[in-house]
């Protein structure tokens, strides 16, 4: 590799880490909790380097809140004495159950249930033969109605419709015959 | 249990666990005690911090790393910051209801996660106050090291690690 060829790279390089230098001056990062508490135990044990140390006090001289817990953590408190308010808060704590089985998605299996159920064997074909015992008794019933009312009016077909039938023969009369002289 | 027992802990051994509270109770107690208003909230308090301990199975303590600090500080931070922010939850309201308006009584249904500026989060004020010097004022390293009266490998260096924390940001963002 020549010094022509590294020469384009690390300006490459420049302009990446530009880009990336001035996108991060426009977002806000979400603080990180459990990595602040981590940053200011070790900001109280002194076990950062400097730049990291330089970071912290940064963050320390804006909130003087975490700059009390620190001073607290580095005096190292202790409540060493066995006391009634003690032991409670022990037997408290120990009550907890601790968490250990993080919730996790769980699929339910639902399992066929494989009893044969006769109702709706019953339902369906009781319903088909229902139907067909009503359409049945209707149809019987509508036609029975229809004779008993011709029988009871005392006419007979032909009577009802004489132009209709020829006597003589007794068959149905030729309605053109008129028309064909 | 200054690490070893933490390993137990961690499993989910009951037994760790009580011998985690009897070690570090007072720790906690004298922690708290620093920031409750009033004493009757200490024993409350102290549960919070144990209830924050082990919730999602250990989630915070989990966190903690040995090589960065001595678990009885990182306790005695966790408990007055989770103190602190109990106390904020449960601060009494000193005016009557009524007169407050409406809008101001709604609850966010999601808890506010604090922001802060990325560069102020990650980098310390000589790695913010390099990189500004290189890419807004388009100085040259040498430029730098002379104005900041440090030699130019400090810079470059200052330079390599901010962009190494960057870096590692967007990437964890990305993913």
């Amino acid at each position: 590799m020549t010094r022509n060829d590294k020469v384009p790279k690390a300006r490459r390089d420049m302009e990446t880490d530009r880009r990336l230098w001035r996108r991060s001056r426009l977002i806000d990062a979400p603080e990180d909790e459990a990595g602040r508490l981590l940053d200011l135990a070790a900001f109280a044990d002194g076990l950062l380097d400097d730049d990291e140390h330089a970071r912290i006090a940064a963050l320390l001289a804006a909130d003087p809140d975490a700059a009390a817990d620190v001073e607290t953590a580095r005096t190292s408190v202790r409540c060493d004495q066995t006391s009634a308010e003690l032991e409670r808060v022990i037997a408290r704590a120990c009550a907890i159950v601790p968490d250990t089985a993080p919730p996790r998605g769980q699929v339910v299996s639902f399992v066929p249930n494989r009893r044969p159920s006769f109702v709706p064997y019953f339902a369906q074909w009781g319903s088909i033969a229902a139907a067909i015992l009503v359409a049945g008794w209707l149809g019987f019933s509508m036609g029975s109605d229809t004779s008993l009312a011709l029988t009871s009016s005392g006419q007979s077909s032909d009577a009802v419709f004489p132009e209709l039938f020829d006597q003589a023969s007794g068959f149905l009369r030729d309605l053109g015959e008129g028309l064909r002289t | 249990m200054q690490d070893g027992g933490l390993e137990e802990l961690l499993r989910g051994e009951k037994g760790a666990w009580d011998a985690f509270v009897r070690r570090y109770a007072g720790l906690v107690v004298a922690a708290v005690r620093g920031v409750a208003r009033e004493a009757v909230d200490v024993e409350d308090l102290a549960q919070e911090v144990f209830l924050r301990l082990c919730k999602d199975n250990f989630r915070l303590l989990r966190s903690f790393d040995p090589a960065r600090a001595g678990l009885s500080t990182w306790i005695t931070i966790v408990a007055r910051s989770t103190a602190r922010d109990a106390m904020r939850r449960h601060r009494p309201i000193s005016v009557p209801i009524d007169a407050v308006p409406e809008g101001r009584l709604a609850i966010d249904p999601v808890e506010p996660v604090r922001k802060l500026k990325l560069p102020e989060a990650l980098l310390s004020p000589r790695q913010r106050e390099i990189l500004t010097m290189l890419y807004d004022r388009e100085m040259e390293v040498f430029e730098v090291a002379t104005a900041l009266g440090i030699d130019p490998q400090t810079v470059r260096s200052a330079h390599h690690k901010a962009m190494i924390k960057l870096r590692a940001y967007f990437k964890s963002e990305v993913e």
